[in-house]
């Protein structure tokens, strides 16, 4: 692991993360394909470089390191199938409003604005009969 | 012996294949899906058994010896995990065929749902960082076609926020599978426990953060938690009950697994671990109290609960793990019970808002008991299976004596009765606020004496009987779950299986 | 024991189920549990009453010092004849109560069995942990009983306040038990030898503080007692049973069970017997000004538990005696009372002492039973109350012990209050207030807590006298009272055993009637006249009390508590779970960061820096690499974002290239073309442009995000790169790839041999992806079959269709067949060569590409249409079944055998059983394209409108390409 590489692993992280903090599918895809990206070159960046590593040609010392190289390539194919379903969602998304926005879940907006919808439960003035303190005026003068 | 470690993890594959090769006939993937899923129930009985008796059962895959081919392993905790979560897929399976409505019938269902089993197997029974990875994958991508499936709006919104953080989590994964290679040059976990001993110490827990992160975004554990609430609801109730009860619980699974296998006791978290774990049980039950919709506030007291799991692990102690698997077993079932009952109640009731359900002790008796039952057991009354658990953790809390998260999960506790009874008051006892939407409600109830189709009910009964069997049974459970966290804390046997 | 204990759950859970059917008799089923109970307590109290212990032992979690112990001594067998035998009564008196088949009877009486089950365990319990789950049991059936009547709003607060005050205090002893078990060495459970040698120390100090927390939330001791006049609107079988003269009291017996052996802990005493002296006094005062006759004895009852926990409280020798006596005593006249109140409220339909009437003939009976029990409670000589609280006032004489002036001197005031509230409510009986009193405030006042059905409308005429049957049961106690007042001695027994078993100090009683002249008798005397003066002054004492009413009620700190609760609920959760993505995203990310980095830094292990650069090569990949990433976060067009990102990604395979990874490079770039492909096949439906640019400080917190993530990549890459502590397993892969796996290409022969598994889990990952997309894209469309309609073509393209008929097919097809061979190629030749079944795949999905960029969906569907499910589905069950056929063999799944053939046009050639797999994998991913382009393929003009059309604002024909036409000009 070079400190080049590192430093491009980094970066396409935090390009990968900036891009993520937004509130457009397409964008956010785009940012986690840089993340993967990102993560990607730090797979293939654990293992030693060299010749691809095809045996049989030269020495075996001088060959990539082959299994990181599989390992990284898994997590593509993975990424890819997902990526895939992620912009069938945007397409849907697409359909149903015309944008590709990540709405807020309502549900939660309505709790912090409202709060829940029965805080009544303790049912404060049945409480109050019940507990069965008449008031002051009831007294004969 | 092979068999019994693979096939739990490859007939849900060939299931999978054939369901969709047959797609044109709902009642053959049925049966596929329904007799894989019983074989690979008898199979983990069975694997069970046999590693409780005779220790570890580990399998070379392609017959390449352990850091070269993969390893798949199951030891006790494995072997239990994979017990209650085959019950689980069974049991929802048939729920889900009950359960009348457009997603079950849809082509890629059964196909996915096994597709979601072998990930989960598949999970509990590796014994490879990257395998794991690649099966949490498996499973994830399922989960992520399952909750979509069908498209309504709310679905697409929430299954935008669920993706894009598993997503994120699994971009740290490989980032973290990097690391690890980086440094050790390999992946295999039996291999690692003993490498990773070598690294520097600051590596060393820079590393177990890491995955506590990444394993802790699918625990949904605080503050990772956040998608959870919101997607989880949106789904089919099969599906919120199948996820609920099974995919975070697979994060808790790796948590407690990599925690205990790969670090030494001086790069564990601990303190982190019960901080996190006491914030994660508040947050979340304060969440579930401010809830006014049934799978939210179910959806919320998971967040809650997988706190107590959390901070069996985070007291590293055998007591604490027991409890902490115990908690597992017995919070799979309620919950996932819940989640059914919580479907029998939208079934029968149009709609799982508080404020337009009631009255339906009346209307509906036996849903009463059928939530009322893993209520009670949730909620950690005797004789039901959550009061050994929660009693086992406490115990195992005080024994070591960190009070705080003792009196935490305490109060915790009668919050989560209060969450409860909040629907138990608002859905079976006052009336309805509100008018249910028109045409949901008002299923005739003589059609639907039980308040739902049998198959619907079957399966809730079965886990609601389940939450008591096991309280009752709590003994030799509880002996058990003391033997495999033995094991985790001193995995000596699990080594050498794997190292031959 | 147990059995008893089997037989109220079975007679209980039977009784909810099909009680409401069996009308009467259901309460003669309910009545037989506590029956066979007594009767089997008649057999063991010879044993008993000579000081025996009867246990029993049934091993639950014994790992966990859990296990159902029971165990009966005196004291116990106290409260199981309370328990009981009041129970029995109570159900005989509530099947005249109730109305036969009325709705929810039937889960009244199987809940209070399984109450009386719940509180029989608890008083037998010999666990502390399994007391305190009968302890909850019982919470939990009182919640259940209270809220039975479920249409009422103030039943269902009641009952939720009961459970939640009931229930905390249930878990605070939890923890009280659990601090105590694990002080005791060895931590031990079992209640018996806690007692015997009790543990000492911080922990058990505050552990008992929690231990009484919820002896006093049960026993609704000041400030907890609210929810028991809450607990009234149940109805009056119910409150005579758990509210008055058992549950309640179950937080008396644990103390009295504590007392002896903690009293020495410094806090034990000014906590008990403050709260206890508090509450008797507050309580009395209370009840004092009540006109409902049920929440008179109420706060009647509080007063009197208030009595008990001093009396236990206090631990020595002859205050437990004297306590047992209590409990006796005001179990019987207290029981009775709510019924002879029940009676007057279903006769007369009132129990607003406001609104009753003189009773009229034929109430006799009644009135008997009640002057002899109230006289019981005011302590009225002869009765059994008055000799209870004669040794109370005995035991509490100045110099019994330290202070006692100090508490004696309070007792006394409090019972005069007893002394008045009891005359209050024989007046309200007798109706003597009602005559009194202008009514008419009262009329219109709030309604009796429960509204049971009357036989007489209130006001009008007497109220028809009750049946004897009805009446029976409370005489019977009544009858008790009278015996047990004329002749204590009877009872000397069961008192003393009770005693003894509480503490070893405590030497036989001899109750009785007569002490002689003594402090006690001045005390009771004067308790007596000034009760009574306290009484005829109740106008003006009324007055003064009015001015408390302004305080503060438990009942208001209960609700305060609860909106709090409700208030913090909703304001955490509204910061937490704000439902944006993006902050989620955030917060996740950066957590990670942190995180990792913070224990990076904190332990050392810095490697010091590593080479710089590998290579030349690699300075311009990695620029490459970080510009075009760059470029597409900052366009703002969708389209020359992917097209970037499609840079980005060519870049990665040039990285892959220097790095040595001619496979991945290979795959890469596949896998790139095809995500652009998909991408402009996407975002051709989306606007062009990214609108909402957000503000500056969004843009900062997005920034410092972004930051930290990087920091934490870079410093842990390095120190992980730089600490590599072992020789890679690779390199034994090296060695072993030709000669054992028979593949020269070692990152194909990882993937489809050394961990095929990976390979295996990743095709179905592929395979879902793709059905998910295509269930995505399809969702909410007619069928296709059904939706023929739709498929009829807009002209233009029909023109473009015929010429292209003419020209590029054949061009197309031969190009198309030529490219398949060729992925057939790669495919065979992957073990060996870069290639393989991934990228085989691809390159035939790079095929059809080309059949749909030239004949559009059309094109591919008569390619594939009706089989891409089943490529999709073969080549996964092909790839499963290679790995899972050695398995049923016998062998380690996967396990491959190298076989040599000769195939055409492919020449000789070395294939493992691993070729089997990869064909799977070739054709999964062949299916994936195919299935995608199936689902995104489509001609965006013939998008129809979802089904659920309400979901569309406006129909999707009037989709956005209005950007376009924007840029076009």
């Amino acid at each position: 692991m070079t400190v080049l590489l590192a430093a491009t692993a980094a970066g396409l992280f935090g390009i990968g993360t900036y891009l993520v903090l937004q509130r457009k599918l397409s964008r956010i895809i785009i940012g986690i394909a840089l993340l993967s990206h990102g993560a990607n070159v730090l797979m293939v960046g654990s293992g030693r470089r060299g010749r691809a590593p095809i045996v049989g040609s030269g020495d075996a010392e001088s060959l990539a390191d082959p299994l990181p190289q599989a390992l990284a390539l898994t997590s593509i194919v993975i990424s890819f199938g997902v990526t895939a379903l992620l912009l069938a969602l945007a397409y849907r998304s697409w359909l149903l409003t015309s944008d590709d926005e990540v709405q807020d879940d309502l549900e939660d907006e309505r709790i912090a604005h409202r709060g829940a919808p029965d805080d009544d439960l303790a049912g404060s003035d049945e409480l109050a009969e019940i507990e069965g303190d008449p008031t002051g005026e009831e007294v004969e003068p | 012996m092979t068999a019994l470690v693979t096939l739990p993890i490859l007939l849900p594959l060939v299931g999978a294949a054939l369901s969709i090769l047959f797609g044109r006939s709902r009642r053959v993937q049925r049966t596929i899906a329904l007799s894989t899923l019983t074989a690979v129930l008898g199979m983990a009985v069975a694997l069970l058994v046999e590693v409780d008796r005779h220790g570890p059962v580990s399998v070379q895959a392609g017959g390449w010896p352990a850091p070269v081919g993969i390893t798949l392993i199951a030891d006790r905790f494995s072997a239990i995990m994979l017990v209650v979560a085959s019950v689980m897929l069974l049991s929802v399976l048939v729920y889900a065929i009950g359960q009348p409505g457009a997603e079950r019938n849809h082509v890629g269902f059964q196909s996915i749902y096994l597709v979601l089993a072998a990930g989960v197997a598949a999970a509990f029974l590796t014994g490879d960082l990257f395998n794991l990875f690649v099966s949490i994958e498996m499973m994830l991508t399922a989960s992520y076609v399952l909750i979509t499936l069908g498209g309504r709006l709310e679905q697409v919104r929430s299954g935008m926020t669920y993706i894009v953080i598993s997503l994120l989590a699994s971009v740290l994964f490989v980032a973290m599978l990097a690391f690890v290679y980086a440094s050790t040059g390999t992946v295999n976990m039996a291999d690692l426990a003993g490498k990773v001993g070598d690294l520097p110490p600051g590596l060393r827990s820079a590393l177990a953060v890491l995955m506590l992160v990444v394993f802790g975004i699918k625990a949904a554990i605080f503050p990772l938690f956040f998608w959870l609430p919101d997607s989880y609801p949106t789904a089919p109730s099969p599906v919120t009950a199948i996820f609920a009860g099974l995919l975070t619980k697979v994060g808790v699974y790796a948590i407690i697994r990599t925690q205990t296998l790969l670090f030494p006791a001086d790069s564990r978290p601990t303190t982190l671990l019960l901080v996190l774990a006491g914030a994660t049980m508040l947050v979340g039950v304060l969440g579930a109290i401010a809830q006014g919709d049934v799978k939210r506030i179910l959806s919320f007291q998971i967040v809650s609960h997988i706190g107590y799991m959390i901070m069996g692990l985070g007291l590293f102690t055998v007591g604490g793990l027991a409890a902490a698997v115990l908690y597992t077993v017995h919070h799979i079932v309620a919950k996932t019970g819940l989640f059914l009952s919580g479907g029998l109640i939208e079934h029968a009731g149009g709609s799982s808002r508080l404020t337009r359900l009631g009255g339906m002790v009346r209307t509906a008796p036996v849903l009463a008991v059928l939530f009322l039952v893993p209520a009670l057991s949730l909620i950690g009354l005797p004789p039901f299976s959550g009061f050994v658990a929660k009693f086992a953790l406490v115990d195992a809390a005080s024994e070591r004596s960190s009070y705080g998260v003792m009196a935490v999960a305490l109060v915790v506790s009668l919050l989560t009765m209060y969450s409860l009874m909040k629907i138990w008051i608002s859905v079976f006892w006052s009336p309805a606020t509100e008018p249910a939407p028109a045409g949901a409600a008002g299923r005739d109830r003589a059609a639907e004496p039980l308040g739902g189709p049998l198959l619907m009910v079957a399966p809730t009964v079965v886990l609601a009987a389940l939450t008591v069997a096991i309280g009752l049974a709590a003994g030799p459970l509880y002996d058990l779950s003391l033997r495999a966290a033995a094991d985790l804390l001193e995995p000596s046997a699990y080594l050498e299986v794997v190292r031959g | 024991m147990i059995v008893l204990l089997l037989a109220h759950l079975v007679a209980g859970l039977g009784l909810v189920a099909v009680g409401g059917r069996a009308g009467r008799r259901a309460v003669l089923v309910g009545a037989l549990a506590p029956a066979a109970t007594l009767a089997w307590l008649a057999l063991q109290a010879g044993r008993v009453l000579d000081g025996e212990v009867v246990s029993e032992s049934l091993a639950w979690v014994p790992e966990l010092g859990l296990d159902v112990d029971l165990r009966l001594d005196g004291f116990a067998a106290l409260f199981v004849a309370l328990v009981s035998g009041i129970g029995v009564l109570v159900f005989l008196y509530a099947g005249r109560y109730l109305r036969a088949g009325g709705e929810g009877q039937g889960r009244l009486l199987g809940l209070l069995v399984l109450f009386s089950g719940s509180m029989l365990g608890l008083v037998l319990a010999d666990d502390l942990v399994v007391l305190f789950g009968f302890w909850e049991l019982t919470s939990l059936t009182s919640f259940l009983l209270i809220g039975n009547d479920h249409t009422s709003a103030r039943a269902r607060t009641a009952a939720l306040q009961a459970l939640l005050v009931t229930g905390a205090g249930g878990l605070a002893m939890l923890g009280g038990f659990v601090l105590i078990g694990q002080a005791t060495g060895g931590g031990t459970y079992r209640l018996s030898e806690v007692l015997a040698s009790p543990p000492g120390g911080t922990p058990v100090t505050v552990g008992l503080v929690l231990v009484l927390v919820g002896a006093f939330t049960k026993s609704a001791q000041y400030p907890f007692h609210s929810w028991l006049p809450g607990a009234m609107v149940a109805p009056t079988p119910v409150s005579a049973y758990l509210h008055s003269a058992t549950m309640v009291k179950a937080g008396v017996y644990l103390i009295g069970r504590f007392a002896p052996a903690f009293t020495g802990v410094w806090v034990w005493r000014p906590l008990v017997v403050g709260v206890g002296l508090v509450t008797m006094l507050c309580a009395g005062l209370r009840a004092l000004r009540q006109h409902d006759l049920k929440l008179i004895l109420a706060y009647g009852t509080i007063s009197q538990l208030g009595f008990m926990v001093v009396m236990f409280g206090l631990g020595t020798a002859e205050t437990v005696v004297d306590a047992c006596e209590l409990v006796l005593a005001h179990a019987l006249f207290k029981a009775a009372l709510f019924m002879v109140v029940g009676i007057v409220d279903r006769q007369a339909g009132s129990r607003d002492i406001r609104l009753l009437r003189r009773p009229g003939p034929g109430w006799g009976p009644t009135l008997a039973v009640l002057l002899v029990s109230a006289g019981s409670m005011a302590g009225f000589p002869l009765l059994f109350g008055f000799v209870a609280k004669e040794d109370a006032f005995a035991g509490l004489e100045p110099g019994s012990f330290a202070y006692a002036g100090l508490v004696l001197a309070p007792i006394v005031a409090a019972s005069m209050l007893t002394v008045a509230y009891s005359l209050r409510l024989v007046w309200g009986v007798l109706g003597r207030d009602g005559d009194g009193l202008d009514t008419t405030a009262a009329r219109t006042a709030a309604p009796p807590a429960t509204s049971p059905s009357t036989t007489a409308p209130a006001g009008s005429g007497p109220a028809p006298a009750p049946r004897a049957s009805f009446l029976a049961p409370a005489a019977v106690l009544a009858g008790l009272t009278l015996l047990f007042g004329a002749v204590p001695a009877l009872i000397d027994g069961v008192i003393s055993a009770a005693g003894e078993s509480l503490t070893a100090a405590a030497e036989p009683v001899h109750l009785a009637v007569w002490h002689g002249w003594n402090l006690p008798l001045l005390l009771s005397a004067l308790v007596l006249g000034g009760g009574a003066v306290l009484f005829m002054a109740r106008r003006a004492v009324d007055r003064v009390l009015a001015l408390g009413h302004h305080l503060p009620s438990g009942g208001q700190g209960y609700l305060a508590v609860l909106r709090t609760l409700n208030v913090v609920a909703d304001r955490t959760t509204a910061v937490v779970q704000t439902g944006s993505l993006p902050v989620y995203a955030g917060v996740i990310l950066t957590t990670a960061a942190l995180l990792t980095t913070g224990a990076l830094v904190l332990g050392d292990g810095w490697p010091g820096w590593p080479t710089l650069v590998g290579s030349a090569g690699h300075v311009a990949v990695c620029v490459a690499l970080l510009v075009t990433a760059g470029a597409a976060a900052a366009v703002r067009r969708r389209f020359s974002a992917a097209l970037l990102l499609g840079a980005t990604g060519y870049a990665m395979a040039g990285l892959f290239v220097v790095q040595g990874g001619a496979d991945l490079a290979l795959t890469q770039v596949a896998i790139e073309t095809l995500t652009t492909v998909l991408f402009v096949l996407v975002l051709r439906r989306l606007p062009d442009r990214f609108e909402r640019r957000s503000g500056p400080a969004v843009r900062f917190v997005r920034l410092v995000a972004a930051l930290s993530v990087a920091v934490m990549v870079f410093t842990v890459a390095l120190t992980a790169g730089g600490n590599r502590v072992a020789e890679p397993v690779s390199s034994e892969m090296v060695e072993r790839s030709l000669p054992d796996a028979g593949g020269r290409n070692v990152v194909n022969v990882i993937l489809v041999d050394f961990r095929g598994l990976d390979t295996m889990s990743e095709i179905t990952v592929l395979a879902a992806a793709a059905i998910g997309s295509v269930a995505l894209a399809r969702a909410g469309r007619r069928p296709r079959s059904s939706g023929a309609p739709e498929r009829v073509p807009p002209p233009a393209p029909e023109g473009r269709r015929l010429e292209r008929l003419v020209v590029i097919d054949v061009a197309v097809r031969l190009v198309f067949s030529a490219v398949i061979v060729g992925s057939i190629y790669l495919l065979f030749v992957g073990h060996n060569q870069p290639g393989g079944g991934f990228v085989g795949g691809i390159v035939a999905g790079a095929a059809v590409a080309l059949r749909y960029v030239a004949g559009g969906i059309d094109d591919v569907r008569n390619l594939s249409r009706a089989h891409a499910w089943t490529v999709l589905g073969a080549g996964l069950l092909l790839a499963a079944l290679t790995v899972l056929a050695p398995v049923v063999l016998g062998a380690a799944p996967l396990e491959s055998t190298v076989l040599e053939t000769d195939l055409p046009l492919l020449g000789h050639l070395k294939v493992t059983t691993a070729l089997p797999f990869d064909v799977g994998v070739y054709l999964v991913v062949l299916g994936l394209l195919l299935m995608v382009f199936e689902s995104f393929g489509d001609d965006p003009h013939l998008v129809t409108t979802p089904v659920d059309a309400d979901e569309v604002e406006g129909p999707a024909e009037s989709r956005p390409e209005a950007p376009v036409e924007v840029r076009a000009s």
